[in-house]
């Protein structure tokens, strides 16, 4: 019962999504459309992990690959690796700061240094534009705990 | 609504994902059997020692055989260390996390790294199920201590009127995207990394980016290049536009000094005469008339994510690749620093003067994938990983992998071979 219910608001919440996609193409730039089954994932760190402070990110990618920012190749992105954020809305480049890290040469490990404490990762695809795809490629959002 | 839709995209991802890790915990598994006589212990590393942060421990079996994870041998097996953790439950697999540290590949020392303070640290022998012998062999629990060091590293000093500075580069110049880069430093004596001299240091240049904070390591990244071997030069590639460029000296062990030895940061303009300037790297090593190989950045590496040398896999299983202080481009793209994989499957590495061959034992991947599903037949296999540029021809030098030995076996890395 509740889980008919929960897909049932599924479906209408990715009805509706779509709808609002379609909606904004007009005056958004068009998205490179990601493949079915494209995943970004961490190889290192994994969530709950505690960490130095000064760490090597690790990145892999599933059923796509690894384009430097600016080459316009079809199945193909760049790493963009989110601290303590959230994403931001799918159809806008992603922004760059100092939270919204932009591996803009094909880089797949990045060098981090984090003041201790919880914080926050989430992988997020790009593609030669900075903006996700559609559907947007990202990883789960995972917590470490820098010692 | 816009929120909702990715966190449910997210939902079913989390629903997926665990599945496959969370079965065959809990079930007592069979122990291989010990000679009562074999022995265990850490080589120079006594109880209440006190160790550097980071250290090499050495381990010393005798009476057994270390053979790599996976590999049935009687009265064989690899070593465990287990950091601050008591004794994991002897009757199955031993976890595999940062408080315990496993040599599958038959390793027989490892370099690990510890926070300041006391730590406990114990050898534990398995079988190649990663299960404990029986009885267990397995080492002295002993506990080192890591000095307490001050929370901010203690600043080299610099002379008082020491500067680094840009040569023939002045704020709001204009440079082609490859362009040189010469550092000067007065009052300050350039040494490499790593040796300590009064009133020494090396240059660091910071690419668009601030300062980084002053009491620590310099970090090392695409934004702050490191010339740890005392260069006072480089071959900057930058894409057209603005960018800013900074010197700040760092001492033996990367730390700014007091005060901080920092050049003006000034800002230049990169004008896009990238086709001209690319299309003729230098090559100092170009070989009759063959194609220029592309020179490769310093410290590039590419290695195995998984699996690693000597691993046990199951015939069909993902390869994954890892890359070093480069990225990654389709092939035909042509960027700086950039190159793509190809997998060398049980074959040695090719001319490094030629484009890779592409067959069945040089897998390319010139879409710019970062992983392969790799079928093998069962038995022992060589994988080695080689970069290469647009060409497909290998850098100068070559970034190239170990190459290392798998064992394919239909179980695995669960499989259990009976002798």
């Amino acid at each position: 019962m509740l889980r008919t219910r929960i897909t049932a608001a599924g479906l209408f919440a990715l009805m509706a999504w779509q709808g609002i996609l379609q909606d904004a193409a007009a005056q958004t730039p068009t998205r490179s459309p990601a493949p079915p089954g494209a995943q970004v994932y961490f190889h290192y760190p994994i969530d709950g992990l505690s960490v130095p402070e000064r760490f090597t990110v690790r990145i892999g990618l599933r059923g796509m690959g690894v384009a430097p920012a600016g080459v316009n190749h079809a199945r193909t992105g760049h790493h963009h690796l989110l601290i303590d954020t959230d994403p931001g809305p799918p159809d806008q480049p992603i922004p760059s700061d100092y939270n919204n890290i932009h591996l803009g040469n094909g880089q797949t490990e990045v060098v981090v240094t984090l003041p201790k404490g919880r914080h926050t990762l989430q992988l997020l695809l790009g593609d030669y534009n900075h903006t996700p795809h559609n559907p947007p490629v990202m990883s789960q959002k995972i917590t470490v705990n820098v010692r | 609504m816009l929120r909702l839709a990715p966190a449910l995209l997210l939902l079913v991802l989390a629903v997926a994902i665990p599945l496959a890790g969370a079965s065959a915990q809990e079930r007592a598994r069979q122990r291989s059997p010990a000679p009562a006589t074999a022995r265990l212990s850490f080589i120079g590393l006594a109880d209440k020692a006190q160790v550097p942060a980071k250290l090499t421990v050495r381990f010393a079996i005798s009476g057994m055989e270390v053979v790599p994870a996976g590999q049935a041998v009687r009265n064989g097996g690899h070593h465990h260390l287990l950091i601050d953790t008591e004794l994991p439950p002897l009757d199955q697999p031993i976890p595999s996390d940062f408080n315990h540290v496993h040599f599958g590949g038959g390793q027989t020392e490892a370099e690990i790294a510890l926070t300041p303070g006391k730590h406990t640290l114990q050898l534990l022998f398995a079988d190649h199920n990663h299960v404990p012998h029986d009885p267990p062999i397995m080492s002295e629990r002993i506990t080192v201590e890591v000095p307490a060091i001050p929370a901010e590293k203690p600043r080299s000093a610099a002379a008082p009127g020491a500067r680094v500075f840009f040569i023939d580069l002045q704020d709001g110049a204009t440079i082609p995207s490859r362009a040189k880069i010469r550092f000067g430093a007065e009052g300050i004596t350039v040494t490499p990394a790593g040796i300590s001299s009064p009133n020494g240091g090396h240059h660091h240049l910071l690419v668009d980016t601030e300062l980084p904070a002053l009491d620590r390591e310099i970090p090392s990244d695409f934004n702050h290049l490191h010339f740890g071997r005392g260069q006072t030069e480089v071959e900057l590639s930058l894409p057209p536009g603005e960018h800013t460029l900074q010197l700040l000296m760092g001492d033996h062990e990367h730390v700014p000094h007091d005060p901080p030895v920092v050049s003006q940061r000034i800002r230049v303009r990169v004008v896009g005469d990238a086709q001209a300037s690319v299309a003729t790297p230098p090559a100092p090593h170009a070989h009759g008339a063959g194609p220029a190989r592309t020179p490769s950045p310093n410290d590039a590496a590419v290695y195995f994510v998984y699996p690693r040398d000597g691993d046990v896999i199951y015939p069909t299983s993902t390869i994954r690749f890892g890359l070093r202080n480069m990225g990654v481009a389709p092939a035909g793209v042509a960027k700086p620093n950039t190159g793509h994989h190809h997998l060398l499957v049980d074959t040695g590495p090719p001319s490094f003067d030629a484009p890779i061959p592409s067959d069945l034992n040089h897998i390319h991947f010139g879409g710019g994938q970062t992983e392969y599903r790799l079928t093998l037949p069962n038995g022992r296999h060589t994988l080695q990983l080689l970069l290469a540029d647009e060409n497909h021809l290998p850098y100068d030098p070559p970034v190239i992998s170990q190459r290392i030995t798998v064992i394919v076996a239909p179980g695995g890395p669960n499989a259990r071979r009976r002798r």
